[in-house]
């Protein structure tokens, strides 16, 4: 979390930032957390800590009216993921940042792109309970 | 080339060279050398003359004998003889000039033309790190044959919206031309894995396209605001909703990728700058640096994966003809800025007038 909020005093976009924290449950978290997370909240965006496409996804998300929560997790965690969220996820070649919707996994950046630019993105949200409106 | 690129012939330029600059240039004509053989014989026949007409003073001389006017005319003939070789020199100095002026008009016309095919071999492509990467110089290579299709496929594309195509047909240029950018796409991704800053910095491009550059290639936002929207007229109500509803997403995803290269490049300066002023080498901030350098090639695919998708979709929304309208447009718009680096980059730079 303390490496996320330097991000955020430094940078030109820091205030945007500092806010989007505030909403969501980050933690430098290991695999086990990270699956809870994952069956518990509608949206999880998983990536590595100090990503920058996971800050990509994050924005495409809530452009499009999500409120993602974020687990960031450590290089060395990532293999114990992998195996953590197999089941509910898209098998071993699972590409980090990673979107998980309703529990169940969504995609990488490439897909919430596509999905965006072919306005499915919302829609998809919505039926998987990832939007309230 | 049946292309519909203006084959820029800069026929301004004349004179456009002083004098010494034109001598160091093409060193083989040297003021202070002899004339040329050719004029050798002139000379001669003159100085032939030259002493029949001191033959003739001399002879006035003898009769009149007065030997100071001997003298006088000796050296007014010799002052007649080295006007006419100085003559002779700026004759032949002025040939030399034009000469040289036809070969940097060719080089001129070879050189645009190189340019308009993508190929910069202007000094800055040069300077850059004297292309070694293999990977890079393939890239250019199949860049120039992509520019060289390009061209043939907005000449196909005029012709066949101007005749009375089916919309089968016209299928088919448009599939095709939708497939020659998804292929850009592909040698993209592998030019980037070679060398992520050639790709970023445009350098394949022409200068007028790079000014327009971002991250690594055109916005898909400006393609559908200033290419598209203004250029197709007929458009349902529905199709309208569609292209805001594109545009806007677009920007989106724009603004996503564009502030993700902003903390992308914060972390790199931070990676770079840590430990300044400290003693010990700064090999593991190069390290680190090097890391963080993986995460732009991953930008540079996915900007061109919304090129792409943006390009899909809009071909959704639009009919074949609309299409194929589009892809005329945009291949059009493409082209007009290679011409516009070509005549910027040749423009005459100094209104030096030739003074011979």
């Amino acid at each position: 979390m303390t490496h996320a909020t330097q991000f955020a005093s430094n940078m030109s976009i820091g205030q945007e930032f500092k806010n989007m924290q505030r909403q969501l449950s980050s933690s430098a978290a290991g695999a086990a957390e990270c699956k809870s997370m994952v069956e518990e909240s509608p949206v999880v965006v998983v990536a590595r800590r100090g990503c920058c496409m996971s800050f990509v996804v994050r924005r495409l998300l809530q452009s499009v009216g999500a409120n993602p929560d974020v687990c960031e997790v450590e290089e060395r965690h990532v293999d114990e993921l992998a195996r953590h969220l197999g089941e509910s996820g898209g098998g071993v070649l699972m590409q980090l940042p990673a979107v998980f919707v309703g529990g169940r996994w969504f995609g990488g950046i490439e897909r919430v792109i596509a999905t965006l630019i072919r306005e499915e993105l919302k829609p998809l949200l919505k039926q998987a309970g990832g939007l309230w409106l | 080339m049946n292309s519909t690129t203006t084959q820029f012939v800069p026929s301004r330029r004349m004179g456009l060279y002083e004098p010494a600059h034109q001598m160091s240039m093409w060193g083989d004509f040297r003021l202070d050398s002899p004339p040329p053989p050719p004029l050798m014989l002139e000379v001669n026949a003159n100085s032939n003359n030259q002493s029949e007409d001191t033959f003739g003073a001399s002879h006035r001389n003898d009769q009149e004998a007065s030997k100071p006017d001997d003298k006088v005319l000796r050296r007014l003939a010799q002052n007649r003889e080295a006007a006419r070789k100085s003559r002779l020199r700026k004759k032949a100095y002025v040939q030399q000039l034009e000469n040289s002026k036809l070969r940097l008009i060719q080089l001129e016309q070879e050189l645009d033309r190189a340019r308009q095919q993508g190929l910069c071999v202007d000094a800055t492509q040069l300077a850059y790190a004297g292309n070694t990467n293999p990977g890079i110089t393939a890239f250019e290579v199949e860049y120039g044959h992509w520019v060289e299709e390009q061209n043939r496929q907005v000449s196909d594309l005029k012709n066949a919206l101007h005749s009375d195509m089916g919309d089968m047909e016209l299928q088919i240029f448009v599939d095709g031309g939708m497939r020659h950018y998804f292929e850009l796409f592909a040698m993209k991704v592998t030019a980037a894995r070679a060398d992520v800053f050639y790709i970023m910095s445009g350098m394949w491009k022409t200068s007028a396209e790079r000014f327009f550059l971002w991250i690594g290639g055109f916005r898909p936002s400006e393609l559908l605001k200033q290419v598209l929207s203004p250029h197709l007229d007929d458009l349902t109500e529905q199709q309208r909703l569609d292209i805001v509803n594109l545009r806007q997403s677009c920007q989106q995803a724009e603004d996503a990728l564009s502030q993700g290269m902003e903390k992308l490049q914060f972390i790199l300066a931070q990676a770079i700058a840590d430990g300044l002023l400290r003693e010990g080498n700064y090999l593991p901030q190069i390290g680190a640096a090097m890391n963080k350098l993986e995460d732009l090639v991953r930008f540079v695919i996915q900007a061109d994966h919304l090129r792409q998708e943006t390009l899909q979709q809009i071909s959704r929304i639009l009919t074949i003809r609309q299409a194929a309208s589009g892809l005329l447009a945009l291949g059009e718009y493409l082209q007009r800025l290679r011409v516009l680096s070509s005549c910027w980059s040749s423009r005459p730079r100094d209104v030096c007038v030739s003074k011979i």
